[in-house]
């Protein structure tokens, strides 16, 4: 069975989206740290049952903690598996990093811009399209907690493809070979 | 293809200014509480209210308006003289385990499977389960938890610990198994290790306060009072003796957020659930033990085997013992069993009790959390826990003990209906 791991840093909603995605009941709270191991479910995807996964909060695959063990080695274990990068639409730096190092590992992607409703409470505008073109994988603003965007999400995550990280590079203006 | 960290920060920054744009921040009454929440001098304040608005819901709800108001009435009412009733013709020995007493007119005295088992669990825990998970889901929703994690990070350095540990710290105030999970993200060995003994130890469950809050509410700050002087002073002693680093850790704290009745009501039904299907068969499985080991004369061979002990170290009757059995199973079982004792003879003084109910909490984690930990820890660290625990009940047992000796509290102790 096809494999969708709800990857993120800690405290992003990924439970929230989680329970949505999958009809189920892993605790949800307002601080990092709450999953410290991962809960599977089962959700509908393009007429196929997938699994899917809630992985405990990561600043990045290299772990500083326990909990953070089991998200980097979650990811190496399911070599096939599609991966929703959770991101907080009012700092997305920090989220656009493990997305980075997901993508890079040649997972294909798809980019759940959560917490839109407190972006914009902040007076932040993330441009969802325009990340979506430099990326090349399908970006969708949701807001777990009221449950918006999550019907686009699932729809766009058939859409998910592996991204090219050089050319990612060459969207913002990187000249790739430049290493330094 | 891979990037090194500084490549890929690079391209994070020319990403993100492209994509995001940031406008005037204004602050709002949200940022001024998120404030005033955090900084110490009034934020100590405000925890302090908080953490007694807490206790106070926790007594009103649990103990005054359900346990005594509705559970009570209908268990000594109904269900007692139903239970004596349905089981009038059968053996004295069934009778005696299934219902206990025959001449108990209420179900704290009968000391039965069904009538006191059922009635600890279902009528005096389940409601201070209840009430503690309540209070406890919208205050993490809120988003109330780091804050208090900012303001104790001080005070838990001083152990070796980070302010993180408060949450796990307070998640085993309700039961210790999830607690001992949440120490994870404590970043070294060294970190977990003293917060899962800490509050295995230390940190009584709500299961165990709800009983306490009903039998002994004189005492119940006492017996608080000791409990939190072992967790920083054994932490202490532990954080001098175990080699290994207690680095910082950056914490974010998140906005405060309204927490979502849909969400509340979800964790309460988890955690609700839980405590019914995991703890309501070790309650009575452990009724059931204490009951046989009572029939079969085992119960008094044991006592007087390990009197030496409770009443020569510790200073309690003999018959403490039974308590102690049940408490390797459940710790509200095990102060519950205290009380039905002293309602079914057995002599014994108020400082007793409160000895007693400390040592309980402390001598040995209930089962489900003694999995646990063996699950979370290697033989090593779980072996330097057993160690710490045994020593603490010598100590404690016998500075207890001699505190009683100068005669506080001697007098007998009449348990609450």
């Amino acid at each position: 069975m096809r494999k969708v791991l709800l990857m993120g840093q800690a405290n992003v909603g990924k439970s929230v989206l989680f329970n949505r995605l999958a009809g189920a009941h892993v605790t949800e709270s307002n601080y990092s740290g709450t999953t410290v191991d991962f809960a599977k479910g089962r959700m509908r995807l393009d007429h196929e049952d997938v699994e899917i996964i809630d992985v405990p909060g990561t600043f990045s695959l290299e772990p500083k903690d326990r909990a953070e063990e089991v998200a980097a080695s979650m990811l190496k274990e399911e070599k096939g598996a599609l991966v929703v990068c959770v991101i907080d639409s009012s700092k997305i730096e920090r989220g656009l990093y493990l997305t980075l190092e997901v993508i890079e590992k040649g997972y294909p992607v798809v980019i759940a811009l959560n917490m839109w409703d407190v972006a914009k409470g902040g007076n932040i505008k993330v441009d969802a399209k325009k990340l979506e073109q430099i990326l090349g994988v399908p970006v969708v603003p949701t807001v777990a907690t009221r449950g918006e965007g999550l019907k686009e999400l699932a729809l766009r995550m058939k859409n998910a493809v592996p991204a090219d990280v050089e050319k990612i590079m060459k969207n913002v203006g990187v000249k790739s070979g430049t290493h330094n | 293809m891979e990037l090194t960290i500084d490549q890929r920060w690079d391209l994070v920054e020319r990403i993100s200014k492209e994509t995001v744009e940031v406008g005037v921040y204004e602050p709002s009454l949200k940022d001024a509480l998120a404030d005033v929440t955090v900084r110490p001098a009034t934020g100590i304040p405000f925890a302090i209210a908080v953490i007694y608005g807490f206790w106070a819901f926790f007594c009103e709800f649990a103990g005054t308006l359900f346990t005594d108001g509705f559970f009570c009435k209908i268990f000594d009412g109904h269900w007692l003289p139903w239970l004596q009733g349905v089981f009038a013709g059968t053996p004295a020995w069934v009778f005696n385990i299934f219902v206990g007493d025959p001449l108990a007119d209420n179900c704290f005295e009968a000391f039965g499977v069904l009538s006191s088992g059922i009635f600890l669990a279902i009528g005096v825990v389940l409601p201070a389960i209840v009430a503690f998970y309540l209070i406890f889901a919208i205050l993490e929703d809120v988003g109330y938890m780091p804050r208090l994690a900012v303001l104790v990070d001080t005070l838990l350095h001083k152990i070796g610990l980070h302010g993180y540990a408060i949450v796990p710290t307070i998640l085993s105030l309700g039961c210790n198994v999830p607690g001992v999970t949440a120490v994870r993200p404590l970043e070294t060995r060294k970190q977990r290790f003293l917060a899962i003994v800490l509050l295995s130890v230390f940190v009584p469950c709500g299961a165990q306060i709800g009983i306490m809050e009903g039998m002994i509410p004189g005492l119940i700050g006492w017996v608080f009072l000791a409990l939190v002087i072992g967790y920083f002073g054994v932490g202490w002693v532990i954080n001098k003796i175990v080699p290994g680093e207690s680095p910082e850790i950056l914490m974010d704290v998140p906005p405060y957020q309204m927490p979502t009745a849909r969400n509340i009501w979800a964790k309460l039904w988890t955690r609700t659930s839980k405590f019914l299907t995991v703890a309501v068969p070790f309650v009575l499985l452990g009724c059931v033990i204490v009951a046989v080991l009572y029939i079969t004369g085992a119960m008094d061979a044991i006592a007087s085997g390990l009197s030496p002990v409770i009443t020569g170290v510790f200073g309690l009757p003999q018959d403490t013992a039974a308590a102690m059995i049940a408490g390797f199973l459940r710790k509200d079982l095990a102060v519950g069993t205290i009380g039905m004792l002293a309602a079914g003879g057995m002599t014994i003084t108020v400082f007793q009790v409160f000895t007693a109910v400390v040592l309980l909490s402390i001598y040995f984690p209930c089962l489900a959390t003694f999995a646990l930990m063996i699950k979370e820890l290697n033989w090593k660290e779980t072996l330097g826990a057993l160690a710490t625990l045994i020593v603490m009940v010598f100590v404690y047992g016998a500075i207890l003990h001699l505190i009683g000796l100068s005669g506080i509290g001697s007098s007998v102790w009449v348990p609450l209906e």
